[in-house]
């Protein structure tokens, strides 16, 4: 009995020691951070700051799903060289290894003045901190014809899950010799590549069980990344299966029907037989809440990753304007490290490096064919500038294509773990 | 001529780091914090748990055979345009802190 006592006793005085240490919090209580959107920003994010602060700050993370789906790796599901239970993961490792709290509810409102997150169940949470991470939302509106209702014809898949299930039936279940129609997003979009590795898997399912069909791209942009070696690997292995058509060529989409699932434009009328329509997008909604908006996306200071509106709130991800970075899952995860540590050096005088991003973005063309994109960039007083970069070559000896492929593998197994565990 | 003198100081710390066995004094300007950070870099491919699949483990790798392979990736002459990306932008003090960090590390 005595024992315990002292240890409480010695446990209490710690624990006001460490209160009495940090500027500006209440007395008793540690400084909190509160992280909303658990991807590859927001679970990054959380569990750095919890890692590193080693207890001395409070972190909740506020994310909906117990089990998220990874948006990466969706398309190598789609084209049978990942199960879908392997892209899925859960915050175990968070709240176990690093002790996040976590809470699956949605994020409804930020109170900016009060600090506060207003929560679905009606209760709220303050900050000192506050972490947005919310990915994208959809503008459905942006394509004539497209709507919520009509992602069940022609799912976008893309926010990963059950519309990448749902994309995946479709392509199995098309007739045989039937069109595939593809529409890519306008930029700026998540995942520049996503859309076009997205139709070299689903040319890789046709390849094997529907071999007489074909896929249309109607893309409003008139180039895409990583096009010249796209082109090349169709052309290899989906020889006259794929036809890609510019905006200049087709004249802009001008009318979708996802009743007749007929495609309208300048050119032609094409009608599918299965589709996937990615419309524009926007930062999620919860940011627009916070008015750490600029019209679609979100202004920061490169060095910090601090929203340009509100010192307070922080902006991670594809909802962030980080040009010259893409928005992919490696920026964002290379972000959060960023806001992560100048977090900690706000909130308890832990020294803030000089922050260094980066991104590597992998494709999977066809089996054993993976190509890359990567970049370093550092902050600038107006972006997150590019310094150096490299791309996969047209023309590579096939023994480096698996090897990129492996190491893509390699990657996805890094960064869930270190988003994760 | 500056990136050649930085080049010139790694290559002496190597080799003084490899004649008293890796002495963790001996990694100029070497800062076991600064290191974690950028390890932090590191993990969002290789395995932080170090299964190694695809990409291989770095997690218990000794100080002199990290510092070696940064170096040829830095010089171009180890082949993996992510890692000489990576390698690029490492002068000798991310090289020695991250050494110093990776030797603390079990």
């Amino acid at each position: 009995m005595t024992k315990i006592k002292r240890r409480t006793f010695v446990g209490l005085a710690a624990a006001t020691t460490t209160a009495l240490s940090m500027p500006s919090i209440a007395f008793g209580a540690l400084p909190r951070v509160v992280v909303i959107g658990g991807g590859a920003g927001g679970a990054t994010a959380a569990k750095y700051i919890a890692k590193d602060s080693k207890g001395a700050i409070d972190v909740t993370l506020v994310e909906a799903s117990k089990r998220y789906y990874t948006c990466f790796f969706s398309n190598l599901y789609l084209g049978d060289f990942r199960a879908y239970g392997s892209i899925g993961h859960n915050y175990y490792g968070l709240a176990v290894n690093h002790g996040v709290n976590m809470v699956h509810e949605w994020a409804l409102s930020v109170n900016n003045a009060a600090k506060k997150v207003n929560l679905g169940s009606g209760e709220s949470i303050s900050y000192d901190k506050l972490v947005i991470s919310p990915g994208i939302d959809l503008k459905f509106e942006s394509v004539n014809g497209y709507s919520a209702e009509a992602q069940s014809k022609m799912p976008h898949a893309w926010k990963s899950g059950t519309q990448v299930q749902l994309l995946k039936n479709q392509v199995k279940g098309m007739k045989k010799g039937g069109t595939f129609v593809m529409v890519p997003p306008p930029n700026p979009y998540r995942c520049p590549p996503g859309p076009y590795e997205r139709v070299s898997m689903i040319a890789h399912q046709f390849k094997k069980s529907n071999p007489t069909a074909k896929i249309v791209i109607l893309d409003p942009k008139n180039k895409f990344s990583k096009q010249g070696l796209f082109m090349e690997g169709w052309q290899k292995h989906y020889p006259g299966m794929i036809e890609w058509i510019s905006a200049e060529t087709h004249g802009g989409i001008k009318k979708i029907n996802a009743a007749t699932m007929e495609f309208e434009t300048d050119l032609d009328t094409f009608k599918a037989d299965a589709a996937s329509v990615v419309p524009a997008q926007r930062a999620g909604r919860i940011a627009m809440n916070a008015g750490v908006n600029k019209g679609d996306w979100c202004p920061i200071v490169p060095a910090s990753m601090q929203a340009q509106a509100d010192e307070n709130i922080y902006v991670l991800g594809d909802a962030s304007i980080a040009k010259s970075m893409p928005k992919s899952g490696f920026s964002a995860n290379s972000q959060a490290k960023v806001a992560a540590n100048h977090i900690r050096g706000s909130l308890t005088g832990s020294k803030v490096f000089t922050p260094r991003f980066a991104n590597t973005c992998w494709s999977l063309v066809a089996t054993n064919d993976g190509i890359k994109v990567g970049a370093n960039y550092k902050a600038t007083a107006e972006k997150i500038d590019k310094t150096s970069g490299f791309i996969s070559k047209t023309g590579e000896d096939s023994n480096l294509r698996k090897a990129t492929y492996e190491e893509s593998i390699g990657w996805y197994s890094g960064i869930t773990s270190d988003m994760f565990s | 001529m500056k990136s050649k003198l930085v080049l010139l100081s790694i290559v002496f710390s190597l080799i003084f780091t490899n004649s008293i066995f890796a002495d963790q004094k001996q990694l100029v300007g070497a800062d076991a914090d600064y290191g974690e950070h950028l390890f932090g870099e590191c993990v969002t491919c290789h395995n932080s748990t170090g299964l190694g699949q695809g990409i291989p483990k770095i997690t218990g790798m000794k100080t002199n055979q990290f510092i070696t392979k940064i170096l040829a990736y830095k010089s171009k002459e180890k082949e993996n345009a992510v890692m000489q990306m990576v390698a690029e932008r490492l002068g000798e003090e991310e090289i020695n802190s991250l050494a110093l960090y990776l030797s603390k590390l079990k």
